[in-house]
């Protein structure tokens, strides 16, 4: 029954190549050629259309900042190339036969018996050889890339600076091994990473609890921070720049709102940055007068769970608005500050956060040295504002549900309270809360906080 | 024709010499054909396929359910629909519930009730353990979706349940939560019914196919469920084996997972990968034996290329086996593993072609009817094209490290899982509706209920192709409306809601039909294989009348084409049978149904902690089981109306 392409001339004068005519073959060409223009087009698609956002949001994939996420998308684009015209040629070969050879009638649903052929060995057999050559092609540069984006490249290793980065439930926490300081030990932030522009960035990453997964989509693809596995990756940001990451591997209640920020200073500025990183905390003497008077009290209500936390003025210029928080702010109240200093340390938030140079010492939590110069809070999920601020404290389970700051850390022997102490038999808060944070409490946490530069 | 069948022998064999004994109440064997009694302790693996379908349908609009409510949540930026926690639970039990509920229960629907027919056998070869698989996979299905109505809450861990997340330390954080130990003990109970069931099909189809009934001649839907069975066999040891794991890390304290102890949480993603990607071709198989069984019927010709169809299945499902670690490209594995999972995972594209090649040259040169099952067929081949070229995309691991964990994936998956899983289970319901309940689905609400399906199956995940290149992760519960997002979302949500619709039709259809729908003769699409010979629609218990004996690839094609030599065959067949004895059937038993409620019992007290009453659900199967070794296999004969059977 195997049937070795026959050739057979039909009565209107078209050649029968196995079941295929030639002015198909010929028709499949054109539809060919036609594909390939379609496809040669499509970058420029992608790359936006006026307001159309589809593929240029801040954590777009196509527009790449750095040698290793553009190494990824070009693979990613030869794979769109190959699979795209592969795409086009079965695609318009199974529409062409669905269409020619569709019955056309109800009556003759029954009425004609096709040939009945079992196939054609040497069709079959090309096809797989065509199937294996297409992957070919994306196959080299596969391998081209797995390698390249697996590590720094041996002629730039000297170069490299190093970073860790490590995930907890939900937040980042980032350290420079290269940047020590006196009597502190290693610099450490949270939740945002300054890293020097135009140099490539070896990042080691660790969790400590659960697997999280570091992916600044614009810079480089992802790698997952394991448990007891030392993995990292490397990326380089061509130009000064700012840029979001988010955690992608999920990590429990809270995964969706772990997020942070990586920001690129060209060789000076990161100088400055670090140096100015490594000084303590900054201390507003009580009755000073800075930066003008004290501005009058912001508005606050609490706009409730998931509500957002970006603004249309900080996208437009996000690395602008990052360097902008470097500045002192104006009109601080030195009277506020102080009092607000006290209460973070009546409320116990200094037994998990540390604000080198003042009374803050724990390790739990985000390093809050230098919170008043980041653009983002609650790991990079809200923007550094008053408002934002004052919400994240004193609703911090409307903004990040189970985060440890609300529910307490379980501990071997019992529970650390949070703002609620859980019951650990029945894993409901007890009624009275432990922590409570009032308006006036909030405004002068926040006034304290924001005056940490 | 209904067989008009008389069972003059209950309860042991015509030919045993011992006088018939006195059985205590305890192992004599239920007799009841219809009631809920003939449901209960049935062993026909018709009733067993259609319980496995109506159970598989009904989680089908489980998850599906939670599928439009996690769609509501992400209509729009920073939504408050429902809590991160209640989203975390529906993604895990959507996932949960439609790969091991509802896509592999109507795939086991299907070798249950149609490869017996397809290879001429009268049942399988172990029916009471086919009952017990069904049984065993209720009471899995129960135990992974109780947490809905216990304080714990459902499981919240995502299908794949990734270590350390769900040991002790970090899902019970305050205090008790069983919602992980739920979803441990159900898959590990929908496992002992896969492997049960897997081992009853392979026997089934190597020792009990008709006479003629060659290897290379079986129905490639019968070819997928035997590669199939195998998977099953071969890759759920590796889950059970994590399983158990991970139940001694809660349970007893032990540490391969747990890091403080020295665990390895890499471990777990190894073992569940390997059994997780022949998972994925446990799911899309028998899918492709459906279509493959569709489009040679449908267009009227045999399947181009059958020897190729068979064996890129069967490499399909060896090369299954070394391709897991593609769902690991991002977790630090190095360059050289990571290359050659990329290029095995590349490999195994070949074979998939092939299969899609051979489809469309079985198209090529046909006669083709555009009924209602070969929409759903065409409707496969496009949407499972897709899939494959957005599976090929993230063979490439440099590109995958931007696509892994976005909604690319989500993209991908649901492209061959409901483009090509889904519509092809789809399909085979229209296909053989006519033959299970002897109705014809309307021609007019078929296609209408394909093309809302299709079109809000397409509406619903393009758009997710675009959302995970721009950087979405997936298993969100929310985002932030400055991402570039809000479009392809909304979008994807009213898609949901238009697929939604069209299930609705779909199964508003099916459940018209099976009360008031057409009447339909056998063999409504004059059909090529050995199912559609049965004496009438419904099948009778027995099946066929006469066993058949194939010639030729295609039986029924060919019996069609050779009437008489067949009706003479047949005839000296069926005066042989007669002479042996008669029809030899299986007798029903309530043993396995005893069995797996052991399991059940077990199960919840265990999950609970209660050991005593984990104990005595173990001594109820253990129980169940001896008994049904005690009763014996049973079995009866019976015997046609000599007037009635050479009638159709």
């Amino acid at each position: 029954m195997v049937q070795y392409l026959p050739v057979t001339r039909l009565t209107n004068g078209t050649y029968l190549l196995g079941q295929m005519t030639l002015p198909s073959i010929f028709r499949s060409l054109k539809t060919r050629a036609l594909s390939c223009a379609a496809v040669a087009a499509m970058p420029l698609f992608l790359g936006g259309w006026g307001n159309w956002n589809w593929l240029t949001g801040p954590q777009s994939t196509f527009d790449t900042k750095g040698p290793v996420a553009e190494s990824q998308l070009d693979v990613f684009y030869v794979t769109l190339w190959v699979t795209g015209i592969t795409f086009v040629i079965v695609a318009g070969i199974l529409a062409y036969a669905t269409f020619k050879f569709r019955a056309r009638k109800t009556d003759d649903l029954k009425a004609v018996i096709p040939h009945q052929g079992h196939g054609n060995p040497l069709i079959e057999l090309g096809l797989i050889g065509l199937s294996v050559l297409a992957l070919v092609f994306i196959a080299v540069p596969t391998l081209r890339a797995i390698w390249y984006t697996y590590d720094v490249p041996a002629e730039e290793k000297a170069s490299a600076y190093e970073v860790n980065a490590i995930g907890l439930q939900w937040w980042f926490k980032f350290e420079y091994p290269a940047e020590q300081i006196d009597g502190a030990g290693t610099l450490v932030t949270g939740n945002e990473l300054v890293i020097p522009a135009g140099r490539p960035v070896r990042i080691n990453l660790r969790t400590s609890d659960v697997i999280h997964s570091f992916w600044v989509p614009k810079l480089a693809g992802k790698v997952d921070m394991i448990p007891n596995r030392g993995n990292h990756l490397w990326l380089k940001a061509d130009e000064p720049g700012y840029f979001w990451g988010q955690c992608a591997e999920y990590c429990g209640e809270s995964h969706a709102v772990m997020r942070f920020r990586v920001i690129a200073l060209n060789e000076t500025d990161f100088a400055a940055w670090v140096a100015h990183q490594k000084t303590p905390a900054r201390t507003v003497a009580p009755y000073s007068v800075l930066n003008g008077a004290p501005a009058a009290p912001y508005e606050f209500n609490n706009p409730g769970r998931n509500a957002p936390g970006y603004s249309a003025d900080f996208d437009k210029a996000p690395f602008a608005a990052w360097q902008a928080k470097q500045e002192i702010d104006a009109g601080e109240d030195p009277a506020l500050i102080a009092q607000g200093r006290q209460i973070f340390q009546q409320k116990t938030c200094t037994s998990c956060h540390a604000v080198r140079g003042h009374e803050g010492a724990g390790v739990t939590a985000p390093d809050l040295t230098h919170i008043g110069s980041r653009t983002t809070i609650a790991a990079g999920l809200l923007e550094n504002t008053k408002q934002n601020l004052h919400r994240w404290i004193a609703h911090p389970n409307e903004v990040k549900p189970g985060n440890k700051m609300y529910v307490g850390v379980p501990l071997q022997s019992g529970v650390m309270a949070g703002y609620v102490k859980i019951d650990p038999a029945t894993g409901k808060p007890e009624e009275t809360p432990h922590i409570t944070v009032s308006d006036a409490e909030a405004r002068a946490l926040v006034a304290y906080l924001h005056s940490l530069k | 024709m209904s067989a008009h069948a008389k069972t003059d022998f209950v309860g042991h064999d015509t030919h045993a010499a011992a006088p018939v004994e006195k059985r205590s109440w305890l192992l004599t064997r239920p007799t009841a054909k219809t009631g809920l009694v003939s449901w209960l302790t049935t062993v026909d693996h018709k009733k067993i396929g259609l319980l496995y379908g109506i159970s598989a349908l009904f989680f089908f609009l489980v998850g599906g359910f939670e599928a439009l409510l996690i769609r509501i949540q992400l209509a729009v930026p920073n939504n408050t629909f429902i809590s991160h926690q209640l989203y975390n639970e529906l993604f895990t039990m959507h996932a949960t519930t439609m790969i091991f509920l509802a896509v592999m229960p109507l795939s086991a629907a299907f070798f249950n009730y149609m490869m017996p027919l397809q290879i001429g056998a009268r049942d399988v070869a172990f029916p009471r353990l086919n009952g017990f698989a069904f049984w065993v996979f209720l009471a899995g299905a129960i135990v992974l979706n109780i947490g809905w109505f216990v304080k714990s809450g459902a499981p919240d861990a995502g299908w794949f349940g990734y270590a350390p997340l769900t040991s002790t330390a970090y899902s019970n954080q305050f205090a008790g939560d069983m919602s992980t130990d739920l979803w441990v003990m159900g898959l590990q109970i929908l496992g002992v019914s896969s492997v049960v069931g897997s081992l009853n099909f392979i026997v089934t189809i190597i020792n009990m196919r008709a006479p003629g009934m060659t290897m290379m001649r079986l129905p490639v839907f019968t070819w997928m469920t035997l590669v199939t069975a195998f998977l099953i066999i071969l890759s759920f040891p590796a889950i059970t084996i994590a399983l158990v794991e991970l139940m001694m890390d809660r349970s007893f304290g032990t540490s391969f997972f747990d890091v403080s102890g020295g665990g390895l949480p890499i471990l777990w993603q190894h073992l569940f990968w390997i059994f997780g990607h022949p998972e994925v071709y446990i799911l899309i198989l028998p899918a492709m034996g459906i279509v493959s069984e569709i489009l040679p019927t449908f267009a009227r010709k045999p399947l181009f290329g059958y020897p190729i169809i068979v064996f890129s299945g069967a490499t399909i499902g060896f090369l299954g086996f070394g391709v897991w670690s593609h769902h690991m490209f991002t977790t630090g594995m190095g360059t050289v593993a990571t290359a050659a999972f990329s290029l095995l995972t590349m490999a195994i594209a070949v074979p998939t072609g092939v299969k899609m090649f051979n489809w469309i040259g079985t198209l090529w040169g046909g006669h083709l009817q555009m009924r209602t099952p070969m929409m759903f067929a065409l409707g496969f081949m496009w949407m499972f094209m897709m899939g494959g070229f957005s599976g090929v995309m993230h063979s490439a691991a440099p590109a995958d490290a931007q696509q892994q964990d976005s909604y690319f994936v989500v993209a991908h998956f649901h492209y061959v899982l409901i483009g090509g899983s889904i519509f092809a289970l789809l399909a085979g319901i229209h296909y053989w509706f006519p033959l299970i309940f002897g109705r014809k689905v309307s021609e007019f609400w078929g296609k209408l209920s394909f093309w809302v399906i299709f079109i809000g199956f397409n509406v619903t995940f393009f758009p997710m192709h675009f959302l995970g290149l721009n950087g979405m992760p997936r298993r969100t519960a929310v985002y932030d409306g400055n991402m570039g997002w809000n479009d392809a979302n909304l979008i994807a949500t009213v898609g949901a809601l238009v697929l939604g619709v069209g299930i609705a039709i779909y199964f508003g259809v099916m459940i018209y039909t099976y009360f008031k729908g057409e009447k339909t003769t056998h063999d409504e699409w004059d059909a090529r294989t050995l199912e559609w010979t049965v004496p009438s629609t419904p099948p009778p218990e027995h099946n066929f009348d006469v066993i058949p004996t194939v010639h030729a690839r295609d039986a029924f094609w060919y019996e069609k084409t050779h009437k008489a030599e067949i009706e003479k065959e047949k005839a000296e067949h069926a005066k042989a049978e007669q002479d042996h004895g008669g029809i030899h059937m299986p007798s029903q038993s309530w043993f396995p149904i005893v069995a797996a409620t052991g399991l059940l019992i077990g199960a919840i007290f265990f999950v609970n902690h209660i050991m005593i009453g984990a104990i005595a659900g173990g001594a109820i199967m253990f129980l169940g089981v001896y008994l049904w070794a005690v009763e014996g296999p049973g079995g009866y004969h019976i015997h046609l109306d000599d007037k009635n059977h050479d009638k159709h």
